[in-house]
């Protein structure tokens, strides 16, 4: 066990199995936050597979050895506990947040699942849990407006059969070949205890948390072999200025830009996840003042137009997006659009800088706040980067960073050959889709 | 050798935290202290909702509500002041009340409090501010109704009543369009400005002064009670009955079973909330596990109460593919005459009891559902120990008490359903499904 010092925030334990297990107090009393990260995500997956990541954390709720289909959610609804899991291209995370005396039952179940998933699967289950899927697929792609947006900005970000190519919702072919075999094979590859992190957010003690995980999951045996990534090892810039063209039953032209910054770790990502708060997040940002209030160009977002979408093992991406304002058309906004980003390598002043860290500060700062929150930032610290600790202390990383460092970044990545371009514009009156 | 599986021991007893009072001025703060919960969330509450604008100014309440971000010194000024404090605007406007806040570091309250007196006492609410406000919510109702879940939930109001429900809580196109700057001065002059209002704060108190906090917010405006309402009429038309709204191209349809429900304080909400729970509240609610785990025709399937304090609303929603949808329509149905004619197992009916009682610590572990829960108090005049007479009610339920309120509460011979979705496949399928007569609307004329 190591414990770091007076000012005790976590403990951390690992398992002779693997699992390394991350304990935390809670702000609030009588829960238990449980947060499971396992490193496997859609980063996995390879052509004629995707989407598999994703269909297999559904396939997690349906039943395992000891516990029936339904009974998982079941178990921690009527406990009046939040239930729910989400899969990324670098991991798949399962969380529950329940009242303290259900830390051991929730212990249990997740434990049962790791162990002995592939005792509960059937066909029927799969087949069900696909057709689910692809409604999912359905509901937040297919049938939302710009909701293709990021597989085409994936396809034009990295290269034809590079992990990162395709989206975690995956295609609809693919859902539809994926067999019983394969569903089990993907459990015993990716799903055992070397393979994940626990994180519990409560306000017992980390020995008795740590004496009750190691009853529930420290009999469950580690993976013969730890699973291997596709190669996802990418240097340079995009290649562009790429773009792709939709025209589709949108109700406004929109406009989504893409550029290749460092992985999620690097202290450049940090430097442009600051260049990226000033430029378009909150209502004192570039893009808010200039196209949403000066110019009228764009719909208001409240100042959400930029981010990061950070990827731990390749190249991450900076986002802008914005929504034309009736009577602007898609090329007017996106060369005001480019202008503003472009403009981010002519200077950035102090004041602007210390604007983005405290939005980013806040940001981080009320997510630690839920219980949930914190075991999910601890969970992503400890996993991707082995220090529980970096949930704390994330913000520091932007004290250093500096207006100038802001400034020359922009120059070497903000450029023409390092874009990518999604626009939607909508379809001609008249003439709708086929 | 893996653990068998653990008995669950009894769960401490939950009490909600009392909260502290204080009258200031004309106003009143209601506070809980969590120790060592560094983010406090900070709410104003005002009985200036939806349900009680003037015809002529529908939408006047969330104009004004959106306006006050421009701040004291016009042109969206507020939100990146208080950015300045690590602070957020947190605002809402719904049908009973109007809620301006701050959820801001406590080391950094007073100055964002400072900010949220001065807006919402003092704004600048100039012309050019107002009108662009109201252009953009404009663009953006047309942009938010392109979604299809959106779009049916705002055509429900219109299937339901006549007057000002029946006009979704922003207003609509043409509504919106005749609410001047001036109507927006003169709203928030006499139902903000001049009312002091109730001040919700949550977070770690120590060395907060609630006294200090509560004077600046309030200033010198006067205490006001909750306007009287009138409840609104039914709107007309044969029940029940189907509207499709015509989404052409649509592989999948939103889908929105409506009825009328008696007002918040006619309804008795551990057998309500229970018997939506029961049908659609939960995962293993039974909408979920036939239309989900069994059928596979959706992502999620559910329902809710919507209750206001003139009337209330239920609702079941889900989508579900084209070629599903009218089955998915008559399992609904079915499912909702079921628990009628049947009532709850004794399953169903503890999970219903344990979920609202042992669960409420998750349900308040943070700053924003504690405000939450003191903003509905103060929305619904609730008295203090609200939630821990939730809690006891939820614990004496018992299965007739559901098996009654399924027979009060669900009624589906009065069901609107409302559907976005491609017509050319829906109307003949839809038309069998014995949801009564289906009708075909063009979205762009529905607020026209």
């Amino acid at each position: 066990m190591t414990t770091n010092g007076a000012a005790r925030r976590v403990d951390q334990f690992t398992l002779d199995n693997g699992l390394r297990l991350v304990t935390a107090p809670a702000s609030t009393p009588q829960v238990a936050a449980v947060n499971l990260w396992y490193g496997i995500g859609s980063r996995f997956e390879v052509p004629g597979r995707t989407g598999f990541a994703h269909l297999f954390e559904h396939l997690m709720f349906q039943g395992s050895g000891n516990v029936a289909k339904g009974e998982h959610f079941d178990a921690v609804e009527r406990l009046g506990g939040d239930i729910n899991a989400s899969t990324s291209t670098d991991r798949t995370n399962y969380f529950e947040t329940v009242p303290e005396h259900a830390l051991d039952l929730v212990l249990w179940l997740e434990a049962d699942r790791l162990a002995t998933l592939r005792d509960g699967m059937t066909q029927e289950v799969l087949d069900n849990q696909r057709d689910v899927v692809k409604n999912e697929r359905r509901q937040r792609y297919d049938n939302q407006p710009y909701g293709t947006a990021l597989e085409r900005i994936l396809r034009l970000a990295y290269p034809e059969g590079h992990p990162y190519h395709h989206s975690t919702i995956g295609s609809m072919a693919d859902l539809d070949d994926a067999d019983l075999d394969y569903v089990l094979d993907f459990h015993k590859r990716h799903y055992g205890p070397d393979n994940a992190v626990l994180t519990v957010v409560s306000n017992l003690d980390p020995e008795d948390v740590r004496e009750r995980v190691e009853r529930s999951f420290g009999a469950i045996p580690a993976r013969p072999e730890a699973a291997e990534a596709p190669d996802a090892a990418l240097t340079g810039l995009i290649g562009g200025p790429v773009a792709e063209r939709a025209v589709e039953t949108v109700p406004a032209p929109g406009v989504f830009l893409g550029y290749r910054v460092a992985p999620y770790g690097e202290r450049d990502f940090d430097v442009m996840h600051l260049a990226s708060a000033v430029l378009g997040q909150g209502q004192g940002s570039r893009l808010y003042r200039r196209l949403v209030l000066e110019r009228g160009l764009a719909v208001d977002d409240g100042g959400a137009a930029a981010d990061l979408l950070p990827f731990r093992y390749t190249p991450s991406l900076m986002l802008v997006n914005m929504i034309a304002r009736e009577g602007v058309s898609g090329d007017e906004l996106e060369g005001a659009m480019l202008q503003e980003i472009a403009a981010l390598a002519e200077g950035v002043s102090d004041e602007e800088l210390e604007r983005a860290r405290a939005v980013l500060e806040r940001d981080h700062m009320q997510s630690l706040s839920h219980p949930s929150g914190l075991a999910d930032a601890i969970g992503s610290s400890t996993q991707l980067f082995g220090d529980p600790e970096l949930a704390y202390t994330w913000p520091q990383r932007w004290n250093s960073v500096t207006a100038e460092d802001v400034v020359d970044l922009a120059k070497r990545l903000l450029v023409p050959e390092n874009r990518l371009s999604v626009r939607f514009d909508p379809e001609p009156a008249g003439e709708p889709a086929a | 050798m893996l653990q068998t599986r653990p008995d669950l021991g009894a769960p401490t007893p939950y009490t909600f935290p009392k909260p502290r009072r204080l009258t200031v001025g004309g106003g009143t703060v209601v506070a809980i202290d969590v120790p060592g919960q560094a983010f406090a969330s900070v709410r104003l509450v005002h009985h200036a909702g939806g349900a009680t604008e003037p015809q002529e100014s529908m939408g006047v309440a969330a104009l004004t509500n959106e306006a006050l971000e421009d701040g004291f010194h016009g042109n969206s000024s507020l939100a990146p002041a208080l950015e300045r404090h690590g602070a957020e605007w947190v605002s809402r406007v719904t049908w009973d009340s109007f809620v301006t806040g701050v959820d801001a570091p406590v080391n950094r309250l007073q100055d964002a409090t400072a900010l949220l007196a001065e807006a919402v006492r003092n704004p600048a609410l100039r012309d050019e501010d107002v009108l662009r406000r109201r252009d953009q919510i404009l663009e953006r109702f047309w942009l938010d109704a392109s979604v299809p879940s959106t779009l049916a939930t705002r055509a429900v109001g219109g299937q339901l009543f006549t007057g000002r429900y029946a006009t979704p809580l922003s207003g609509a196109p043409v509504a919106l369009k005749q609410v001047t700057p001036q109507a927006v001065r003169d709203f928030h002059a006499s139902s903000i400005a001049a009312v002091a209002g109730t001040l919700v704060v949550v977070g770690d108190l120590t060395g907060v002064d609630l006294e200090a906090l509560g004077s600046a917010v309030f200033g010198d405006a006067a205490a006001a009670d909750a306007p009287d309402r009138t409840p609104p009429e039914p709107a007309g038309g044969e029940l029940p009955r189907v509207v499709v709204l015509d989404r052409p191209g649509s592989v999948q349809s939103a889908l929105l079973m409506a009825h009328r429900a008696p007002a918040r304080r006619d309804v008795d909400l551990p057998r309500a909330d229970g018997i939506s729970d029961v049908l659609g509240g939960m995962f293993t609610s039974r909408l979920n596990l036939e239309l989900r785990e069994r059928l596979g025709y959706t992502y999620g399937a559910g329902c809710r109460f919507d209750l206001r304090r003139d009337s209330g609303v239920f609702l079941i929603s889900t989508q579900v593919d084209t070629q599903t949808t009218a089955h998915s329509l008559t399992a609904s149905l079915a499912e909702t005459e079921r628990l009628r004619r049947e009532g709850v197992s004794e399953t169903e009916l503890s999970a219903v009891r344990e979920s609202n009682t042992v669960g409420l610590p998750v349900s308040y572990s943070t700053a924003r559902s504690l405000a939450g829960a003191l903003v509905e108090t103060v929305v619904h005049d609730l008295p203090e120990d609200h939630i821990d007479r939730l809690r006891a009610g939820f614990e004496a339920l018992t299965a007739d008490d559901l098996a009654g309120a399924a027979r009060e509460y669900l009624h589906p011979s009065e069901m609107v359903t409302v559907i976005a979705g491609d017509a050319a496949s829906l109307e003949g399928p839809l038309s069998e499904a014995g949801a009564g007569p289906v009708t075909v609307r063009d979205p762009e004329t529905l607020w026209s």
